[in-house]
């Protein structure tokens, strides 16, 4: 039975060709440990340089995606002493696979948005997912001068930075789960 | 005046030799922290005393990155906008960007960088080896 059970959601993985998955409460000591497991998958693989980085700095950006903003997450009830300020930390809730699709690497994230965010969201992706790589490059820039939009924690650049390291356009879906949220899922393939 | 500022790398941040006395910096590995702000405010700090003393004299920064997420190039940019205003205002700066020469978006990012200093000579080469 318990056997059984674990094994059937490797297979159903399997079926879908993912080598890694995580699903939980994701932190950046998560991203450092599963990113080494990553990076000396993708030698054994023997993965060209180029390939590894790619997939690397793809799953770095998706894991770091769901650490900054996913909308479910979990933090102490109490506000901390004074003297322990620093490990008053949210934690927050992602999934992430790496996987194979033929010859590529698949890397696909998925976590809890507020439905108030969903069609910002949307619109930006659009409009990345349908750049060509020098239309990338150009808004790269701009955005890499411009002061990060409200709201974000890091240089408003990760999926760009996504898009251009994927070697096809990157892929998003949301999925309505209530009134205040939606599931946001997003893949790219290297 | 500290005359040497020296990081040692860790798996997620760069290696940072700042030689002063002979007006030689260097940034090298790979780049992406926990925390960006925190890892690159003493490397900052330390770079802006010391432009802020060269006046006329030269300096050299070499870039060997091998990778970088996209909160750290935010801070390379400014590594770059700050060796920009120094050379405005009369110090002879060179920069060298050396990257992997299997990864070309490290050299793409490298020539994105170069085409905003106009004033700091920009060199772009492959890294040995």
């Amino acid at each position: 039975m318990l056997a059984g059970q674990l094994m059937d959601l490797r297979s159903m993985l399997h079926t879908q060709g993912i080598i890694f998955a995580y699903s939980g409460y994701v932190t950046e000591p998560v991203l450092s440990g599963v990113g080494e497991a990553l990076k000396q998958k993708l030698t054994i693989d023997d993965a060209d340089t180029k390939t590894l980085r790619s997939v690397f700095a793809i799953f770095v950006e998706q894991m770091q995606n769901i650490i900054r903003y996913s909308a479910e997450k979990a933090h102490q009830p109490m506000p901390p002493p004074t003297s322990d300020a620093g490990a008053l930390k949210e934690i927050r809730y992602g999934i992430l696979t790496i996987g194979r699709e033929g010859d590529d690497y698949v890397v696909c994230a998925g976590n809890l948005v507020r439905q108030a965010d969903v069609e910002r969201l949307r619109e930006r992706l659009s409009r990345i997912k349908n750049m060509s790589k020098e239309e990338l490059k150009a808004l790269y820039k701009e955005q890499l001068r411009a002061d990060p939009e409200q709201g974000s924690k890091g240089a408003g650049l990760g999926f760009m930075e996504i898009a251009r390291r994927a070697t096809r356009p990157i892929d998003f879906d949301f999925a309505d789960i209530d009134g205040e949220y939606s599931f946001f899922a997003l893949k790219a393939t290297i | 005046m500290r005359d040497k500022l020296d990081i040692e790398a860790t798996s997620r941040t760069p290696a940072v030799v700042f030689d002063f006395p002979n007006n030689h910096l260097k940034i090298a590995g790979e780049s992406y922290p926990e925390d960006v702000t925190e890892f690159y405010r003493p490397v900052f700090d330390a770079l802006d005393g010391y432009l802020g003393r060269l006046g006329e004299g030269n300096c050299r920064f070499d870039f060997e990155l091998i990778y970088l997420n996209s909160s750290s190039a935010k801070a390379v940019m400014m590594l770059m906008d700050k060796l920009e205003d120094a050379a405005k205002k009369g110090a002879a700066v060179e920069v060298y960007w050396f990257y992997d020469k299997e990864d070309d978006t490290m050299q793409e990012l490298g020539e994105e960088f170069g085409e905003d200093l106009e004033t700091a000579e920009f060199h772009l080469e492959k890294m040995p080896g």
